[in-house]
């Protein structure tokens, strides 16, 4: 009896794929795409509904990573040469992809997005031998100093049109109770200090400074440069326009309060503070040009499902912007979306930085040890700017 | 039997050997060949040795002024580190010794210990912020002028290796106290019999008693010290201007940074050496013991 009942299990077994052959066809497994970003807190849930609009209007399903640049610089190389990436669209700063894409680590997309359908110099980001490799996203421009309107208006504060009214603005702060510095001096590795320091040298140097010194034409010792830091910011420092170097995010808390007068910060703040409308921006005089960070994502060589990654991140640059910037946080690369869509702080930006030359940003653009030596010594600077001519030095040992 | 014997033990040894080789050995030779190759995969320890010293960032001679380069930093820290540490440990194990409830306040302390050193580090830096911190609240309190010391290259390494001491006194405490509950009450009582003063018996009983425990307690602080990297990479990134640069930093500076693995490989190498010394002897004087 046992025996029979093996054998007619055993017989079920085997025939069991016939019949499983006959049924009806399983749906199409849906492609799997692994995105990374390094959006936390309130910025990543900006991301949120961008992602499952994708899913829906894609059909694919997004395993979401987040990985900020500090993890990718040590995951990426190692997983580089084992062929293996972390996720199959990426975002990462170019200096690094500059890196992967000269290894063939990333995908090239010269031949799916076309520079006409991005502001100037967003689908630019990573060029390497002729090809590009970035997909251009969001960007968040540094558009020049900030300010409280209502703060402005209080005490009577005029926003300068020439260099002269710049000082007296800063005097006149600097004469006011409570005032710990006049300008905010944020830090963090000290990347905040090399985004206010940029802004000088475009502002007195052009955007042409700016473009030499990221391509290495430009030496940081020569005279027109050294020229910029000697008559326009160490003045400041040594004035104490500038205050002590304080966590970015705190200064950022302790400018809102009334403790610094103005604060030079790109244009994510205008969701990291109470009320945006209160928030006005105003450039050095003479700018032409404006930093922006374009937030890109590449494509990984070693993606599964290449053409969904791809896909997907097609879409990011163009329907998946609009979803983004419309909450506000950012602004757009894509050209077919139109300012309207924006919420008014952003709109503001906009309409300030409209017409100026776009630029990379300096240091994030060259990366890897220059970009380590710049923040180093600029937070050097900020507390002995004496020591100017050996800090150009020192930065012009790394730099390109 | 022997055989059999030795068999069966070969077997509960050999997972470890291989761990041990897969783990710690095989990548350590790897590190060691790799720090004789230059960049360019040319056979040349002269060259890549000789390049990653005579950066400044390994080693500044060129004022007596900071930055003194990332070997020196490392020694400054354990100058100033190690004995605060180890001797704060041991006298406050001394005075907690008969104190009633010690166990909360050593676990108290023992908190620093548990903490990662990266939270240590960005709890470092807003600990000396001028404002919100509470070193330049108590130099306001003074009326002293306050100032981040982390902000400025003459001080900021000095504030980073006396303000980590709180990260690590915990470990000192901790061993040392329970290195003390093994010393018998009655010499003490024997020697307070003979009119012995209480530092005496300090010197004389419990200091020569705790001494293997020390050593174990140095040793371990040193190399703690030599491999610090969280709290320096949170608190100041290696600025302002390499002033507060490390071994381990800069390790992770060529390695990840500038993808140069052959001179990270140098700086792991000249880590490794560091630790050896001051592990070897340790380890000849247990085996001995």
């Amino acid at each position: 009896m046992t025996n029979r009942l093996v054998l007619l299990f055993a017989g079920v077994l085997l025939a069991f794929p016939l019949f499983a052959g006959a049924a009806p066809e399983e749906p199409d497994e849906i492609p799997t795409v692994r995105l990374s970003h390094s959006w936390t807190g309130a910025e990543g849930e900006l991301f949120e509904p961008v992602l499952a609009a994708a899913e829906e209007e894609l059909g694919i399903s997004i395993t979401t990573t987040v990985l900020r640049h500090e993890d990718l610089v040590t995951l990426l190389p190692t997983q580089w040469r084992a062929e293996r990436s972390p996720a199959d669209v990426m975002a990462m700063r170019p200096g690094l992809a500059a890196e992967g894409a000269q290894q063939g680590h990333l995908v090239s997309v010269t031949d799916r997005i076309d520079p006409d359908d991005f502001v100037p110099g967003a689908a630019e980001v990573t060029v390497v031998n002729g090809e590009r490799y970035n997909v251009p996203y969001i960007q968040k421009t540094k558009p020049g100093f900030w300010y409280r309107r209502s703060f402005a208006e209080e005490h009577g504060l005029v926003i300068p049109e020439t260099w002269d009214e710049f000082m007296t603005l800063l005097e006149n702060l600097d004469q006011l109770d409570g005032m710990d510095a006049p300008i905010a001096s944020g830090n963090g590795d000290g990347w905040p200090l090399t985004d206010v320091v940029e802004h000088f040298l475009i502002a007195f140097g052009g955007p042409e400074m700016h473009v030499g010194l990221r391509e290495g034409e430009i030496s940081w010792t020569s005279d027109a440069v050294r020229e910029v830091f000697a008559e326009r910011i160490v003045p400041l420092l040594e004035e104490g326009y500038f205050g002590e170097p304080t966590e970015w995010t705190t200064a950022l808390e302790r400018w809102w309060a009334g403790d610094y007068g103005i604060y030079f910060m790109g244009s994510w703040i205008t969701g990291m503070v109470e009320d945006p409308e209160d928030l006005g921006v105003f450039m050095l005089p003479g700018t032409e040009a404006v930093v922006s960070h374009v937030d890109s994502w590449y494509v990984s060589d070693y993606a599964e499902n290449r053409d969904a990654a791809l896909e997907l991140a097609e879409w990011l640059a163009t329907e998946g912007q609009r979803i983004h910037v419309q909450q506000g946080g950012a602004t757009a690369t894509y050209v077919e979306i139109s300012p309207d869509i924006y919420p008014p702080a952003e709109q503001r930006i906009a309409e300030a930085t409209a017409g100026l030359e776009p630029l990379v940003d300096l240091d994030d653009a060259i990366g890897g040890e220059f970009q380590s030596t710049f923040w180093g010594e600029l937070q050097l600077l900020w507390v002995r700017p004496g020591q100017l001519d050996e800090i150009l030095e020192t930065i012009e040992e790394d730099a390109p | 039997m022997y055989s059999r014997k030795y068999a069966t033990a070969a077997a509960f040894i050999l997972p470890a050997l291989i761990l041990i080789f897969a783990i710690d050995l095989y990548p350590a030779i790897r590190t060691l060949i790799l720090s004789l190759y230059t960049p360019e995969g040319v056979f040349d320890p002269v060259a890549n040795w000789g390049a990653v010293l005579s950066d400044r960032k390994m080693l500044n001679f060129r004022s007596w002024e900071p930055p003194y380069g990332a070997i020196i930093h490392n020694l400054i820290w354990i100058v100033i580190h190690l004995p605060t540490t180890v001797i704060l440990g041991l006298l406050l194990a001394v005075l907690f010794r008969r104190v009633k409830g010690k166990a909360v306040v050593q676990s108290i302390i023992f908190i620093g210990m548990v903490i990662p050193m990266v939270v240590g580090g960005l709890i470092m830096s807003f600990m000396f912020d001028r404002s919100i911190g509470v070193v330049g609240i108590a130099a306001r309190l003074f009326g002293t002028p306050a100032q981040n010391p982390l902000r400025y290259p003459d001080t900021a390494i000095y504030a980073l290796a006396f303000g980590s001491v709180w990260l690590w006194t915990g470990f000192s405490l901790i061993l040392h106290s329970a290195a003390l509950s093994t010393i018998p009450q009655d010499y003490y009582d024997q020697a307070r019999v003979d009119g012995a003063s209480a530092p005496r018996m300090f010197f004389q009983i419990t200091i020569p008693l705790l001494a293997s425990i020390t050593r174990v307690v140095i040793v371990m602080t040193v190399i703690w010290e030599l491999k610090i990297f969280g709290i320096v990479f949170a608190a100041t990134g290696g600025g302002p201007g390499n002033a507060t640069n490390v071994l381990a930093l800069q390790m992770y500076d060529y390695a990840f940074r500038q993808f140069n693995f052959n001179y990270g490989a140098v700086v792991t190498t000249i880590l490794l050496i560091m630790v050896l010394i001051v592990s070897i002897p340790m380890v000849r004087r247990s085996i001995s013991e």
